[in-house]
């Protein structure tokens, strides 16, 4: 029972009966660590250093990621520099439509020496995977993804397979061109912790691109840190503090963004979950053992936006979850210290 | 347990929820009553105590369809109340209704005349189905649009408006017509600041941010010092200077009523001593019937204003219901029944109280009656008075009563008779009561009645009565010449005087007849009253020539000098240097003995000149509270509230959604420097046990430089005041 409450991911009670859980020195090191790691992908994406800390900090809350941008942005750059600098196995999986799920995930097939039938892993058995242009499977491919994303196993033929630890999935999609491809169900959707976007680089940065691009590969980068770094720096994110102020206050965010005039579908208690999750992981980052409201608002756009579902005229009228999002914070009061505090 | 577990308190928010219906039904109380008192304002002028119950049953009638449907939709309970309203008044208008008229005529009656009825009745209104309307209707009315603003929409402060305005209506309908009503003022304010209170917001979410983040949760005790001693001041200031506050006022209130125009009089009642020789010509006809409760003077008019040519009664007169405004318990009763006196104006014996048979009009300076659609044969009513009674003993040391100049007022060209006579009475007798007892005498000894003399009470008809000889028709005439001419010189004399018509009706049932009438002059004394005088002779008497006592009265009179030192002179008790010289003054000089008005107002300068070093005060204290109690998360706090609160002085307010680094940057261009307090008071906030004391002190630093560094971004009265 223990172990279970352990390894579940609602814990945040947990934490709360504990409330020092991390010292300062524990706190800079995973900032160093972070940072060092952050510095290596900075390197091959140039001029996006917010969205490379934003994606780290999903792998360590131990999310997935799902970057939306148009063609030529560095979505596919960017996942493949990530899973380089991550002394893991990683592998990429283009998606297209006659993708098949045991592509995916693997088969089972008859070892005619053997006289047994013996599992082949697919790709999806590595510590990262890039699902490159995830949109263009066909659904049934899409929801092969759901088990493992979710529970971290593939189950083929009625028999469970681990994948290994940590496990991240990069998907990447192209918003653009929707001929051929098969648009993400919420349910899917929701499995992502956060959504990010590229966006084209600064002027600069691009003339920096231009200058450097055969020195700049993926393929070229050294691992900063191996798997085992990385849970290490996973599980320690789950120790981090939240004072109790700070639950009311992201539950009425949350409520907020559900009781919003535009918003059809409001935030669920699962992405209340993630945001909890990547805001710890975010204040470590900056080499604090404790949550403050300005990593709340600094993640809540990444996390919550994509899992808002807007009411159709709303959605006609050109509103956006980050929108939503941003009317939420400036209706809930922030938890600074009252007489009552 | 999970994430979405953590609002479990249970236990508090069933303890918030039970707050929250204590603090509903408090100021549902408050306003309930807080209606009912406004309403009773009004009822203050009505006679006996059925307003009373009417209006606050309105008022609680109002507020229990509003509270119940509280959390209906928001058309119900408007819809809802008006049918109540409907209900109601229909109740009401059956109450007060006599039953004279058929149901649905006075309902309709009573909605189209409410108004100006109630506005124009006198006063004490008598409950009735039109006077009732107006005071349940706005009290129902009030009370719904409380109950709205209050308990459905949480608006106390807006709540109090509708009973407020109820108040302010009830003070313009009761206008000059009763005391100041201070416990009324006094309830009314306690029960706003009661129902205020209760629904108080805390400090975190009121409006100035001042209070939005304050220091560790500092103890209730200075605060509730603070409201005490906050309280004692005021009270001691209105104590003070209460009292020279409402010496300044010196205007009484305006009254609706006096808008309203009066019953016209025609000639025949604006000066009815002209009837007196009509009556003396035919003594037997019969005026009215009376059944009374014992032998009175009922009075027809009385007459106060004399212009040189006639006498004419002051004031308007105003309808009344069947009480008259002002008596007191009555002692006598009289049925009448008119049979040839006509006019409009009524007898009644004096004071009268209440009439019932006839629509009453009433002169609220002479309490005289009249009927606005005139009395014809036939008519009967039923009046009961509180009959006067003067002390004789008490009359005859009092001084004259001078405060109506009306009373005293005597016009050019008296004739010299006149004079002449008022001399002799000036000298002859000492105190005013004999002064006027001798006048009555000396017109009673010296001259003659006769029916037929013609009418007139001009001055040269008077001049003619009183000095012309008896050959030639003077010295002789009916009740007209003697009280007129009686009430003159009683003026030159120095004594307030008017003229009374009316009759004289023994006790038990009888006719009355022409004969009975007559005019009789009255005396005002001070502490007594007006008190009749009866100038008229003995019916067997025979006049002494008046020429004689006063050529008498001439020989005898000392020379100016002597006069200057003589000692036989009698008092002149109208005398302004004797009424400087403290013998009838001593009341008003001991008010005058009191604290100057300019002690009032410097004691009142004084209060206001203390309020700006009572705030710096309070500024003061509640900075060293900040920055020195509690730990150190605490007084990092403390120093965030601090800066914030100078912020707000300086004009920058940060919203309550703003998070530390938000703030910061809302504070930036003030251009103080709050260094690293942002961090700080996050960790104080969400790792308290991440601050250290070194923490602590870096942040009272901020906190105390930091007012200084944007004073000038202060607006000076702000810098002055606070």
């Amino acid at each position: 029972m223990h172990d279970t409450e352990q390894t579940h991911p609602l814990r945040v009670p947990k934490r709360m009966q504990q409330p020092v859980q991390l010292g300062a020195a524990q706190a800079e090191s995973f900032a160093a660590a972070f940072e060092r790691l952050a510095a290596a992908v900075d390197t091959v994406v140039l001029g996006k250093p917010e969205v490379v800390r934003l994606a780290l900090t999903a792998m360590f809350a131990e999310g997935h990621i799902l970057l939306e941008d148009v063609p030529g942005t560095g979505k596919t750059t960017m996942a493949r520099a990530i899973a380089a600098a991550v002394s893991g196995q990683w592998r990429r999986i283009q998606f297209t439509p006659d993708l098949l799920p045991s592509d995916v995930s693997g088969v089972t097939i008859f070892n005619q020496a053997s006289g047994a039938f013996e599992f082949h892993p697919g790709p999806v058995f590595a510590n990262i995977v890039i699902a490159d242009e995830i949109n263009r499977a066909s659904p049934k491919t899409q929801s092969a993804l759901l088990e493992v994303m979710e529970e971290g196993r593939v189950t083929v033929d009625g028999r469970p397979h681990q994948v290994p630890q940590p496990f991240l999935v990069v998907a990447t999609q192209n918003p653009v061109e929707m001929d051929g491809t098969y648009r993400l169900p919420e349910a899917q959707l929701d499995r992502f912790l956060v959504k990010l976007s590229v966006g084209y680089p600064v002027e600069a940065a691009e003339i920096e691109v231009l200058r450097g691009t055969h020195q700049r590969s993926p393929e070229q980068l050294a691992p900063v840190v191996d798997t085992d770094t990385v849970a290490q720096m996973a599980e320690m994110a789950k120790h981090v503090y939240i004072a109790e102020p700070l639950y009311a206050y992201l539950v009425k965010l949350a409520n907020a963004t559900r009781s919003h005039p535009q918003v059809a579908v409001g935030v669920s208690p699962r992405g209340l979950i993630a945001l909890t999750r990547a805001a710890s992981v975010f204040a470590l980052s900056q080499g604090r053992g404790y949550i403050i409201p300005e990593d709340v608002k600094a993640l809540a756009g990444p996390v919550f936006a994509h899992r808002i579902q807007l009411a159709p005229d709303a959605a006609m009228r050109g509103a956006t979850g980050v929108q939503v999002v941003a009317d939420a914070f400036d209706q809930v009061q922030v938890p600074l210290p009252t007489p009552a505090a | 347990m999970s994430i979405v577990d953590i609002p479990r308190a249970k236990p508090p928010r069933s303890g918030r929820r039970l707050r929250y219906r204590l603090r509903v039904a408090a100021v549902a109380a408050a306003l309930t009553l807080m209606c009912a008192l406004a309403g009773t304002v009004a009822a203050r002028v009505y006679h006996g105590q059925l307003l009373v119950l009417l209006v606050a049953g309105a008022a609680l009638g109002a507020f229990a369809i509003g509270f119940a449907l509280r959390n209906r939709p928001a058309f119900l309970a408007p819809s809802a109340s008006l049918l109540g309203l409907a209900g109601y008044l229909l109740a009401a208008i059956v109450l007060t209704d006599d039953g004279t008229d058929p149901l649905p005529a006075t309902v309709v009656d009573a909605l189209v005349n409410a108004v100006p009825r109630t506005l124009t009745a006198l006063i004490p209104v008598e409950p009735a189905p039109d006077t009732v309307v107006v005071p349940v209707f706005l009290t129902w009315l009030a009370a719904t649009l409380a109950c709205e603003f209050a308990i459905r929409y949480g608006r106390t402060l807006l709540g109090c408006l509708p009973p407020t305005l109820l108040y302010a209506a009830g003070l313009y309908l009761v206008g000059p017509n009763a005391d100041g009503g201070t416990l009324y003022a006094v309830a009314f304010c306690v029960l706003a600041a009661a129902a205020l209170a209760v629904t108080a917001a805390p400090p975190e979410r009121r409006p100035d941010s001042d209070a939005v983040v304050d220091g560790p949760a500092p103890s209730k005790a200075p605060a509730l010092m603070g409201a005490v001693v906050t309280t004692c001041v005021l009270l001691a200031a209105v104590a003070l200077l209460g009292p020279a506050a409402a010496r300044l006022v010196t205007s009484s209130p305006g009254d609706p009523r006096e808008y309203v125009q009066p019953p016209q009089l025609t000639d025949i009642d604006l000066n009815p001593l002209v009837r007196i020789a009509e009556w003396s010509k035919f003594p037997e006809q019969e005026l009215f019937e009376a059944d009374t409760s014992g032998d009175s003077w009922m009075r027809l008019a009385v007459l106060t204003e004399y212009d040189g040519t006639t006498w004419q009664a002051a004031g308007d007169f105003r309808t009344a219901g069947t009480v008259i405004p002002g008596s007191g318990d009555a002692d006598f009763t009289a049925d009448v029944e008119i049979i040839g006196l006509g006019g409009k104006l009524v007898p009644a014996a004096a004071d009268p109280a209440t009439v019932t048979g006839l629509p009453i009009a009433v002169n609220l300076d002479s309490r005289c009656l009249l009927t606005p659609d005139g009395l014809a044969t036939g008519s009967s009513y039923h009046v009961e008075s509180a009959l006067a009674t003067t002390d004789p003993a008490a009359a005859e040391t009092a001084r004259p009563n001078l405060t109506d100049a009306a009373t005293v007022a005597v016009p050019p060209g008296t004739p010299e008779i006149m004079a002449t006579i008022a001399d002799y009475v000036r000298t002859t007798y000492d105190t005013p009561f004999e002064r006027a007892q001798g006048l009555a005498d000396f017109l009673g000894g010296h001259y003659a009645y006769n029916p037929e003399a013609p009418s007139g009470h001009d001055l040269p008809a008077l001049g003619f009565f009183l000095g012309s000889p008896v050959d030639a028709g003077g010295q002789r005439g009916t009740s007209e010449h003697f009280a007129a001419a009686y009430a003159i010189i009683a003026r030159l004399v120095g004594l307030p005087s008017r003229v009374v018509v009316g009759f004289e009706v023994p006790g038990g049932s009888s006719t009355v007849t022409a004969g009975q009438g007559s005019a009789w002059p009255e005396i005002d004394f001070e502490g007594v009253g007006w008190v009749r005088f009866d100038p008229m002779p003995a019916p067997d008497a025979v006049p002494v020539p008046p020429e004689d006592t006063l050529e008498q009265m001439e020989e005898e009179t000392p020379s100016p000098e002597e006069d200057s030192g003589g000692g036989g002179e009698a008092e002149d008790f109208n005398d302004e240097a004797l009424e400087q010289d403290g013998d009838f003054n001593e009341e008003a000089g001991a008010e005058d003995a009191g604290i100057p008005v300019w002690a009032w107002y410097a004691a009142g300068a004084l209060l206001l000149a203390c309020v700006p070093l009572v705030l710096k005060a309070r500024r003061a204290l509640r900075r060293r509270r900040r920055l020195t109690r509690g730990g150190p998360a605490d007084r990092v706090a403390g120093a965030w509230a601090e800066v914030l609160a100078a912020a707000a002085r300086a004009g920058v307010k940060v919203e309550g959604s703003a998070n530390a680094e938000e703030a910061a940057a809302r504070l930036a261009p003030l251009k103080g420097d709050i260094g690293s307090l942002p961090r700080l008071v996050n960790a104080a906030a969400f790792a308290p046990h991440a601050v250290a004391e070194e923490d602590a002190r870096t942040a009272a630093a901020i906190a105390t430089e930091y007012p200084g560094t944007i004073r000038q971004q202060v607006k000076r009265w702000k810098r002055f005041l606070t």
